[in-house]
């Protein structure tokens, strides 16, 4: 169940108990996020961490309950952890971004106030001038930035990123960084961010969350990760 | 539609129009074409998009079977849109609610129900043919131009509206929804629903073209011009043009090569567009060459 309230903070989640094929996948997991903060939601593979944002975006079922306390219009924005493109695929950035920002089929063109608002966006993204190239062509961490982009308008109040850096180089995960830095410095939006990445989760969280299918931490990254050595002993499945 | 014909006819032998035009049932089948590309063409880029190009094939299958039932009923030989209609839905609706609820891969899946509808359709056709001689009903599995009536035009063109008007108003949601499942639910998108409105969209629009094109052939019609224009296209706008663009010019030339050979139009349109699609490919692999 998700319920929509009007008090901080802005996720109140849990006990969250998910299970798949008689499989526990989330074991009475609770989160709460606080609003305007960015918290990562760290662990091992297979510890739960994707199937708790899907859980949060009503996306799959759960028991338990989940409570996202809006404040204003209560848009959420989300960044997947794949978006295989196939690399035949015609459509352009330009295209993809103006999906859900014009009524008119993009495939009859895009409007020039959408154009100007895609531009706005690559902007932000530090994507400037790459509205006519295919997606297929993109580098990953292009791609990455690109549905960055798309999550970032309409401004959410909520943001969901999973594994953004994932499959990157570290020039483009860097890049990516810089971007969410400055999206976090511009922007009053809540963040909530699965990530693998250790040093990326202490240059960027203000609280951590350590998953493997139930907490098995939570605090400050600092607390979290310099008091888990235990992190990096935590299984691989 | 008499008088329209007419004087087509006239035009065409005062020479102003090519000498075929003298035949009424070639007007009819060159408006057919008319209205046929730019719907097949349209739908064809969001099938190859969405991949559902085994579940076209699976549909013309489908529509086979539909025929037979559609005689065995009793409706007429020239016309078995009930039964075509009746079945194709029905297959659609069990293959994506299948699809939707079963674990296995959706290909797997769509070939059980390509499988099943063909050894129906076959053990019917074999029961249709005790009344019928089996080449009265070539003409819905291969596609006949000779049969194509101005009450087939009429059902074409009022399901090209009403296809084009629902999804213009859907398209954006749709490709969407085939790049990226959870970012179109995000966006407020219903899959569920996409996947179904899409999937009848795909079966009226085939069961409205079996006519011309034939059962068994229909679904290159619904796949080619699209892999054809994704060949050379560089964005989604010049994607749909292009799939409509060799859509039409399969259907052009498919009724020149049908007229002048005597060979069935669904064959010689499929012909037509596969011809196109290895001009674009040799095209793709010239540019893609000269970029290096």
């Amino acid at each position: 169940m998700i319920q929509d309230a009007v008090d901080p903070p802005l996720v109140d989640a849990g006990p969250i108990t998910i299970r798949h094929h008689r499989e526990l996948l989330l074991d009475a997991v609770s989160l709460r996020v606080a609003r305007g903060s960015l918290h990562v939601i760290a662990g091992p593979n297979g510890g739960g961490k994707s199937t708790l944002l899907r859980a949060m975006l009503g996306q799959i079922a759960f028991e338990g309950r989940i409570v996202l306390n809006w404040r204003g219009g209560g848009a959420i924005g989300y960044v997947p952890q794949t978006f295989p493109v196939d690399p035949t695929l015609p459509v352009t950035v330009e295209d993809f971004l103006a999906l859900t920002r014009q009524r008119r089929p993009v495939c009859l063109g895009v409007s020039r106030a959408t154009r100007a608002r895609v531009g706005g966006l690559l902007a932000r993204v530090g994507l400037e001038g790459l509205e006519k190239r295919p997606l297929a062509v993109l580098s990953g961490g292009e791609l990455r930035r690109v549905l960055l982009a798309h999550a970032l308008d309409p401004e959410p109040e909520l943001l969901i990123l999973d594994e953004p850096a994932g499959g990157l180089d570290e020039a483009a995960s860097r890049g990516l960084e810089r971007a969410l830095t400055a999206m976090k410095r511009d922007s009053a939006a809540t963040v909530v961010m699965v990530s693998h990445d250790f040093s990326q989760v202490r240059r960027l969280a203000d609280r951590v969350t350590l998953l493997d299918r139930r907490v098995v931490a939570e605090g400050s990254a600092h607390d979290v990760l310099g008091v888990a050595g235990a992190v990096e002993e935590l299984p691989l499945r | 539609m008499t008088s329209f014909y007419a004087w087509i006819g006239e035009l065409a032998q005062r020479g102003i129009l090519p000498g075929d035009f003298q035949y009424p049932f070639l007007i009819r089948g060159f408006l057919c074409v008319l209205v046929l590309a730019p719907i097949l063409g349209g739908l064809s880029h969001l099938v190859v998009t969405r991949r559902m190009a085994f579940f076209s094939a699976a549909l013309g299958q489908a529509a086979l079977t539909g025929v037979a039932i559609g005689l065995l009923l009793g409706e007429p030989l020239n016309a078995p849109y009930g039964g075509m209609f009746g079945f194709c839905l029905l297959s659609t609706l069990a293959m994506v609610y299948v699809k939707r609820h079963a674990t296995l891969p959706p290909d797997t899946l769509i070939g059980v129900f390509h499988a099943l509808t063909l050894g129906l359709g076959l053990c019917l056709l074999v029961l249709v043919t005790r009344q019928f001689n089996v080449h009265q009903v070539e003409s819905v599995l291969f596609g006949s131009l000779l049969t194509v009536t101005d009450g087939d035009l009429l059902l074409l063109v009022a399901v090209g509206i009403i296809v084009a008007v629902l999804l213009v108003r859907q398209y954006n949601q749709l490709l969407l929804d085939s790049l990226s499942p959870p970012l179109a639910k995000v966006a407020g998108a219903d899959s569920a629903f996409l996947e179904y409105f899409f999937a009848v969209l795909l079966t009226v629009s085939i069961v409205v073209s079996l006519k011309i094109i034939g059962a068994l052939l229909v679904e290159a019609l619904v796949v080619v011009p699209a892999a054809a224009a994704r060949n050379v296209a560089s964005g989604t706008r010049n994607y749909l043009l292009g799939s409509v663009a060799v859509a039409f010019l399969a259907g052009v030339g498919g009724l020149t090569i049908s007229t002048r050979f005597l060979v069935p139009t669904g064959g010689a349109v499929v012909l037509a567009v596969s011809a196109i699609f290895f001009v674009t490919l040799a095209a793709r692999a010239m540019l893609k060459r000269r970029s290096l």
